[in-house]
């Protein structure tokens, strides 16, 4: 009897304090938003601004609209940087010439961050969509790099020796022994690099931009529109969190053997 | 026998001098890659390739670099107290994330009904870049040290969390189990056990956190403040002065690479134990 009132309680603690968790937030929103109206809009006058976002467009495109609007700019940089940058990864993680000479290069551009480029961008390419995709390019290119030729340069030398001993060409080293064990710690900079492009495309966006959830954020701020504010940031935090579950997803099907770990 | 350990040694020091000859030319290879890289831009510019009002060159750019250590045009502050704003701001934020996140994580990584309560609360946090708080952080506080640490603090907490819950989760079953049959408490094994072998992953979320900081910092005083490295370079940006742009990016990059070499010296510090396993 004792181990069953036990379980019980076990029960109603494990599953009553998330709920509890849930309803604290939600209370605490809704009293501090009824008190401060101007600092916090309150969750039924944030689910009315979205509806508005459908009815009355801003920058002639509704929400829909200004979320493809980002994701399309992060799309366009990661494709562009997954194939520099896991090139570029590979050579100076496999070429200890090229690592010394371009590496260098890249050690001193590198701890400068994405954000820190925005100014110059705009200085020289304006607010069009190149100064923005190169922005993404940036953020995502550093870290894809990082990890593909960490990857590389840790691929265990007996196993390249082994590719030697049976007469193995360097490429086919290269191609059939070195990059599938790199695969997890390439697959790690993708995964970064995609989190990366959509904080730098945000930064982007709201430092000028006409469309994309950025840019809604700091049309709210200016026009004190917090609900508008609010909506961009939910939606910014829904598609982040999709982004990185497709990738959880993705990460199983392309090497299944790094789950288990 | 005497004779083959001649040679050994002989083809000991062949190779340790080939290595070092190998190092020694590898350090060349990467000066010359920097210097040729510079020399290339510098060129590009002189020779008219490149509009110089845009991209000023290497030159020209030191020059404002020693200019901006005395001068404070055009955004008002010398190049130092720039940079002690800056810092200033960052390791508010940082700090604060750490001490509260650290043991947050730790908490909720050993008692499960802290992590029921509090995981909820976390995960709705996460996913938020913190770069889309600054229009709310600036609502509700200003532009004040303390708003931007707070933006700070919200992108130095999370891996700082989650580096403390996985750590502290990956303890080994084994010694927990040992201290537990040698009569330990729940907290002392916390206290003892659980809290060193979570260590290495604690650095690797503050390491996380370091470079996370000093980035958002960037962010959030371009978008909002008065003094600070991201200030200059956004004031730099408005009288279009891509010298003091580029000046700026430069010393941002410079400090985050002490700042993280910084942090690595600690690590080993403290983790001295951990190598010798």
């Amino acid at each position: 009897m004792g181990s069953k009132q036990k379980e019980r309680v076990h029960a109603i603690l494990y599953w009553g304090l998330p709920v509890l968790a849930v309803i604290l937030i939600v209370v605490a929103w809704v009293l501090f938003s009824a008190q401060h109206p101007e600092l916090m809009p309150d969750p039924v006058s944030v689910w009315k601004r979205l509806i508005k976002t459908f009815v009355k467009p801003i920058g002639n495109t509704n929400l829909f609209g200004h979320a493809w609007a980002s994701l399309s700019r992060v799309l366009l940089a990661l494709l562009i940087a997954w194939a520099f940058g896991i090139f570029f990864g590979i050579l100076i993680g496999w070429n200890r010439t090229a690592r010394a000479i371009f590496g260098s290069i890249f050690e001193v551009i590198r701890p400068i961050p994405p954000i820190a480029w925005i100014p110059i961008m705009i200085m020289w390419f304006g607010i069009g969509e190149l100064p923005k995709i190169l922005l993404v390019f940036i953020g995502t290119f550093v870290p894809l790099v990082i990890n593909t030729s960490a990857g590389i340069s840790m691929v265990d030398k007996i196993n390249i020796s082994v590719g030697k001993v049976f007469g193995g060409s360097n490429m086919q080293i290269l191609k059939d022994i070195v990059i599938p064990t790199a695969l997890p710690s390439i697959f790690a900079g993708i995964r970064t690099s995609v989190s990366s492009g959509w904080t730098t495309v945000l930064a982007a966006e709201m430092l000028a931009a006409q469309r994309g959830l950025g840019s809604l954020v700091t049309k709210g701020w200016q026009g004190s529109d917090m609900a508008l504010v609010l909506v961009a940031v939910i939606t910014i935090a829904i598609i982040g969190s999709l982004l990185s579950f497709l990738l959880n997803k993705l990460e199983k099907v392309v090497c299944p053997w790094n789950s288990n770990k | 026998m005497s004779v083959d350990k001649k040679k050994l040694e002989e083809g000991l020091k062949k190779y340790q001098n080939q290595q070092k000859k190998l190092s020694l030319k590898y350090a060349l290879l990467s000066a010359a890659g920097i210097l040729g890289f510079l020399l290339i831009w510098q060129a590009v510019v002189k020779m008219g390739l490149v509009n110089e009002a845009r991209l000023p060159t290497p030159v020209t750019i030191l020059e404002t670099l020693i200019y901006k250590v005395s001068n404070e045009s055009p955004d008002g502050s010398v190049l130092m107290v720039n940079i002690l704003a800056s810092l200033q701001v960052a390791l508010t934020g940082f700090l604060s994330a750490i001490v509260i996140g650290i043991p947050l994580g730790l908490f909720m990584g050993w008692w499960e009904y802290a992590d029921r309560f509090i995981r909820p609360i976390f995960e709705l946090i996460r996913p938020i870049p913190p770069i889309a708080w600054i229009p709310l952080v600036v609502v509700w506080m200003g532009i004040g040290l303390q708003a931007k640490a707070l933006i700070i603090f919200f992108t130095a907490f999370v891996p700082c969390v989650i580096n403390a819950y996985t750590g502290i989760k990956l303890t080994n079953k084994t010694l927990i189990n040992v201290s537990k049959t040698f009569g330990a408490s729940n907290f002392e094994i916390f206290y003892k056990v659980g809290i060193p072998s979570s260590l290495p992953m604690v650095f690797a979320g503050i390491r996380v956190a370091l470079g996370n900081s000093w980035s958002t910092l960037v962010a959030a005083e371009m978008l909002a403040a008065s003094a600070g490295l991201g200030y200059m370079i956004q004031i730099g940006r408005t009288v279009a002065r891509p010298d003091i742009v580029i000046v700026g990016m430069v010393v941002i990059g410079a400090i985050g690479a002490i700042l993280s070499g910084l942090l690595s010296l600690c690590e080993r510090r403290l983790l001295k134990w951990k190598v010798n396993r």
